[in-house]
């Protein structure tokens, strides 16, 4: 096992749905770059094609799908996950990479997530913001380097959807719905004293 | 290609509506991120009219348009375009998208517009914002392999940075509710921009070690690293440098012990994993400070860090069992994890621990193998089957390692074997099984694991088992003590199976009559003669083949005792199918080399060892990751096989030059090259020892890399001067010319004085001569008119040693051969260069060559004497055995070493030089 010296960290990060296909896929320092004479910046071959990472990602599911233990050993990867409803979240790293690191990587990963869409992570939601999914995991890995693993950090650096230029209507109907969530507000800061 | 045709159509109007074109970047994201790949010319497309979107001001779309861009980056043609637009942002842009300007500029910019953006990365790299400066730093990083040069000179800034304190700007970019809507709750800084600044650093210095090892010295005291990340990262450079030069490591080892106590458990495990690492490094009692934190991580409630852990412990159990005995109560508490992996480990490293113990304590520790084995049979009921194999190999590693304890192990595997179970899982017990009666010493152990096997096949479904027994049966029965007690059990199988197994019991009783004779013959013809009106025609084939066989005495033809290198066929095959030319002469079978019985298992043994010490570290850590086992075992096997493949390949390098031609059959190649300069100088030289016995040849084969690259040189020889008079040169073959990172090969050879003659060990001086020409031109040319300048290069010198002389060979039984070889002679030494006893083993392993057997190459660690029992087999055909003791008498070894050799004169040459 050779030392990983260098920054590059993390080979993929994955959002499997629960049948094992793809709601997004990442795979660093596979794509084709100008000079590779450098050794600290080898390819990853074996993700070099749709197809391999696909093979492989059909190979990983059945061995994770429903097993919540957090982090396990495959085929020469060190692969940590987190699942809940109908979604799991894969960090994948070299198999001597630092365990305890990994899997800070994707529970932060996941706490960000859950932040960014309203602790509702599943498969409809991550769809339909999918803007924000992506946001968050590039300010969380740049092609396998590791930029920040504060959850807090990384969901303040993901812009919401700009506000759409709409007409701000008040009739009764939208009054009354202020007043509700109002009236909601209020009961919860009740609740909370 | 809906997505395609409205992206185009959408962002190319105007005004640009935001929300609607982020939702549709969202939508093209999707595609490319499930591994949808756009041809270079709609990327390129694509790419243009995103680029129109840089007209918006709008923060929210600028970000995701940075994404896309950089993930379309790699496939779309003119990416130059947006460069100064994006130059334009990191200048002068909102600082919510500044560091996604400048993280895509990186992937934009080529080697040669780099140049233009240093001024801006400079800037962005001591920026007081952290977020931008980590996102500057990674940016340099990514463009280290196409522009290291610019990249260098921003040294003095990374430096800067790294002792900065940066804070997040008082208003962070975007608030989601959350949070609610003050920043109070969140951090000030993470300090990441440190991780980055080391990161970038290290590629920039790790050429200089002195500035290194300061760099690491001045981080280490007081706390200037904040980050959890960035200490592993100096943990790891620490690593790095002691790996090349263990000299360091009484200057380095307190950072590292230091670090063992931390409030972050990741930086607490990799201060684990760098000094077990390098445990041959450090003393015991800083051992047992690693082996403390281990254990105080074994019962953190984050399943990672337990896993992480009991891995290290693993690890450590496969060659100092003894040192984690203390762990073994949170190792029991961890056989019932919820995680199986961690379970599974907690138990192959009770069965290591436990074997360790029965050595320490003699009879006593039989009692805990006995626990654990009660433990494990309660166990077994509830666990997956993938889970009883890793636990099966285990249970045969420790049978291997500690033969006295056999009888409980084969009793706990034959027990396992009665119950329900796949094939798979048969298998590997029946495989487990076959290994110990190849590799036990103790004829009793062979002859309960061949009588339990016996019974297993009176009741087995599986076809292709029970053939492979019947196969093992024929093979070992007969040269057991009751060869008929097999005979009825094989009997019994020609009644009752169907008929692939009827035939293979059928040569399996044959074997019986060839080598027992006498009345076990007379009547294995009977029961066969029974089997001539067997109604499938395979079984009465054979059966009449080996009748025919028998009462001919054909006995060679029933009883293989040698095979063919199968390695070396398929090469010899392949080498002559490929030539049509060939076939005008017949394939010749005798140029394989014939492997016999006894060579195969030193080679098995191997295997199985080397198995054992390093790939099963891998190969039993998880049950869950089968298939990567099987690739780490493939790749430990293949190494010995590869040995034999390899001289092969060698013989076949010599025959292409005529010279060599004369000199007959090869008769030994040294495996591994032996450099004669560090590996990073201007010639890289290597050298391989090629013994030709018969015609009495040596001929050295030196690899020469030439690493300079602007000089080729020409006209390469190497002048090599034996100090033994006896080594008379015949021919150097030279090497013309080596351009830049060519490796080419110069030949020497010598006449070597025979094995009768006084001194056969020498020693070469070795010196390279050679012309150096300077490269002018690009493409490497030489001026023709240059004449160069001849020049020499003095290397290493070079030993021949006994060990060049010897192949190991395996035998269960060692006394038996020492005992019965002629030639004795001894000597006492003192083993310079070790300070343990277990160095002194592996010193003595690897110049000697020979094979440890009765697991004599496992030292205790406390204890003070040792004795190393080596076999092997020398190229005059005769066996060398090599008693030696080793006594440890306050940090020198001495060794006294007996030495029995079959060939005459030999046994001096390997006490001579096993120092």
């Amino acid at each position: 096992m050779s030392l990983n010296t260098s920054l590059y960290t993390i080979s993929a990060v994955l959002i499997l749905d629960n049948e094992g296909s793809r709601l997004y896929a990442n795979y660093y320092q596979n794509k084709p770059q100008a000079h590779q004479k450098d050794t600290t910046h080898v390819i990853n071959s074996e993700f070099q094609t749709t197809a391999q990472q696909l093979k492989f990602e059909k190979s990983v599911f059945p061995k994770i799908n429903k097993v919540h233990q957090d982090i396990v050993l495959y085929d020469n990867h060190l692969i940590t996950y987190k699942q809940t409803n109908d979604v799991i979240l894969i960090v994948v790293s070299k198999i001597n990479e630092n365990e305890s690191l990994i899997y800070s990587v994707v529970a932060n990963l996941f706490e960000s997530l859950n932040i960014l869409l309203s602790n509702t992570v599943d498969k409809s939601t991550i769809l339909s913001k999918y803007d924000l999914v992506t946001l968050a995991v590039d300010e969380t890995v740049d092609d396998g380097v590791l930029i920040e693993i504060d959850p807090a950090i990384i969901v303040s650096r993901v812009t919401k959807a700009p506000e759409a230029n709409v007409k701000i209507e008040v009739n009764s109907n939208t009054l009354f719905n202020a007043f509700k969530i109002a009236q909601r507000i209020g009961d919860k800061l009740q609740q909370g004293l | 290609m809906a997505v395609f045709q409205e992206c185009l159509q959408q962002f190319n109007k105007s005004p640009i509506d935001a929300k609607k074109c982020r939702s549709l970047l969202a939508k093209l994201l999707r595609l490319i991120y499930s591994g949808e790949v756009f041809p270079a010319q709609e990327s390129t497309t694509l790419f243009f009219s995103i680029s129109k979107l840089f007209q918006d001001k709008n923060q929210s779309l600028r970000q995701l348009v940075y994404l896309t861009i950089k993930e379309l980056a790699a496939t779309s043609d003119d990416i130059l375009m947006v460069t100064s637009s994006i130059m334009k942002d990191i200048q002068g842009g909102d600082s919510v998208y500044k560091p996604n300007a400048i993280r895509t500029l990186s992937k934009v910019l080529d080697s040669t517009t780099v140049n233009a953006a240093e001024r801006l990365f400079k800037n962005a790299i001591v920026d007081k914002n952290p977020i931008l400066s980590s996102a500057a730093l990674i940016s340099s990083y990514n463009l280290l392999p196409i522009a290291k040069d610019v990249v260098k000179r921003f040294t003095n800034e990374t430096l800067e940075t790294l002792q900065s304190y940066k804070q997040f700007p008082s208003s962070q970019f975007e608030l989601h509710e959350y949070y609610g809507n003050s920043t109070s709750n969140l951090p000030a800084t993470s300090f990441m921009y440190q991780y980055h600044a080391l990161g970038l650093l290290y590629h920039l210095r790790n050429y200089d070690k002195m500035a290194l090892v300061k760099l690491i010295t001045s981080l280490s005291e007081g706390s200037s690293l904040k980050n959890s990340l960035s200490i592993i990262q100096l943990i790891r450079y620490i690593n790095k440098i002691l790996v090349d030069d263990e000299s360091l490591i009484q200057h380095l080892y307190p950072i590292l012990a230091g670090l063992l106590k931390h409030k972050s458990d990741m930086v607490e495990l990799e201060a684990c994993k760098t000094l077990i690492n390098l445990q041959h490094l450090i003393k015991d009692d800083q051992f047992m400070n690693i082996i403390t934190t281990l254990q105080k991580l074994l019962s953190v409630p984050r399943t990672a860090t337990r896993f992480a852990a009991i891995r290290l412990i693993n690890k450590i159990s496969f060659k100092h069992p003894e040192k984690i005995i203390i762990v073994n109560i949170e190792l029991e508490g961890l056989i019932n994890d919820p995680n199986r992996a961690i379970s599974t480990l907690a138990i192959t490293t009770l069965l290591k621990t436990m074997g360790a113990g029965t050595i320490d304590t003699g009879s006593t520790g039989g009692e805990s193998v006995d626990r654990l084995i009660t433990k494990m049979t309660s166990l077994m009921d509830e666990i997956t089957e993938d889970f009883k194999i890793v636990i099966i190999e285990a249970i045969e590693n420790l049978a291997l390692k500690f033969p006295s304890k056999h009888k409980k192990l084969v009793a706990f595997l034959t027990d396992l074997l009665r119950e329900d179970g796949s094939l798979l899982l048969k298998t590997s017990i029946v495989d487990a099984l076959f290994d110990l009666i190849k590799f036990l010493p103790d004829a009793s152990a062979k002859q309960l694991i061949l009588m339990n096997l016996c019974e297993f096949i009176e009741d087995c479904e599986f076809t292709e088992l029970s053939v492979r027994i019947l196969h093992l049966l024929g093979d070992e029965g007969p040269h057991t003590t009751n060869p008929s007690y097999y005979i009825r059990h094989i009997y019994n199988r020609l009644v009752l199976e169907n008929s692939i197994v009827r035939s293979s019991a059928i040569i399996s009783l044959a074997k019986f009559a060839s080598v027992c004779g006498g009345d076990v013959a007379s009547n294995v013809k009977i029961l066969l003669g029974r089997c001539l009106n067997d109604v499938d025609d395979e079984v009465r084939d054979r059966a009449a083949l080996s009748l025919k066989f028998i009462s001919s005495n054909q006995k060679k033809l029933i009883v293989s005792d040698s095979k063919y290198d199968l390695a070396a066929l398929e090469s010899k095959l392949t080498h002559y199918l490929n030539n049509e030319a060939n076939f005008a002469t017949k394939f010749d079978i005798s140029e394989v080399p014939i492997i016999t019985n006894e060579e195969l298992k030193s080679l098995e043994y191997n295997k199985k060892v080397n198995k054992l010490d390093e790939g099963s570290t891998d190969a039993s850590e998880s049950a869950s990751k089968d298939e990567g086992k099987k690739d780490t075992e493939k790749a430990g096997s293949d190494d010995v096989a590869n040995d034999l493949l390899k001289q092969q390949e060698y013989a076949q390098e010599l025959s292409a030059y005529p010279e060599f031609e004369a000199y007959g059959k090869l008769s030994k190649s040294t495996m591994v090259p032996v450099y004669l300069t560090e590996k990073e100088n201007e010639f890289v030289v290597t050298v391989v020892k090629h013994f030709f016995i018969e015609s009495k040849k040596l001929v050295l084969q030196y690899n020469i890399t030439n690493t300079l690259p602007r000089s080729v040189l020409q006209d390469i020889s190497v002048i090599a001067q034996p100090d033994n008079e006896d080594y008379v040169e015949d021919f150097i073959i030279p090497l013309s010319e080596l351009k830049p990172d060519q490796t080419g090969t110069v030949y020497v050879s010598f006449s070597t004085p025979s094995i009768e003659d006084e001194e056969l060990l020498a020693a070469f001086g070795n010196t390279v001569a050679y012309t150096n020409k300077d490269i002018i031109d690009e493409e490497g040319n030489v001026d023709e008119r240059d004449e160069g300048y001849t020049d020499e290069y003095q290397v290493d010198d070079l030993e021949i040693v006994s060990g060049d002389f010897v192949t190991p060979l395996y035998n269960s039984n060692f006394t038996a051969i020492y005992d019965a070889l002629p030639s004795y002679q001894s000597s006492v030494a003192h083993i310079s260069g070790a300070d343990t006893l277990e160095n002194a083993v592996t010193k003595l392993k690897s110049t000697l060559n020979l094979l440890p057997l009765d697991g004599s190459d496992y030292v205790p660690s406390d204890s003070t004497s040792h004795i190393l029992k080596l076999l092997g087999k020398d190229v005059w055909g005769g066996k060398v055995a090599v008693m030696i003791r080793l006594a440890n008498s306050s940090g020198k070894i001495v060794a006294k070493i007996e030495a029995k050799a079959e060939t005459e004169n030999f046994s001096a040459i390997i006490t001579s030089g096993a120092y």
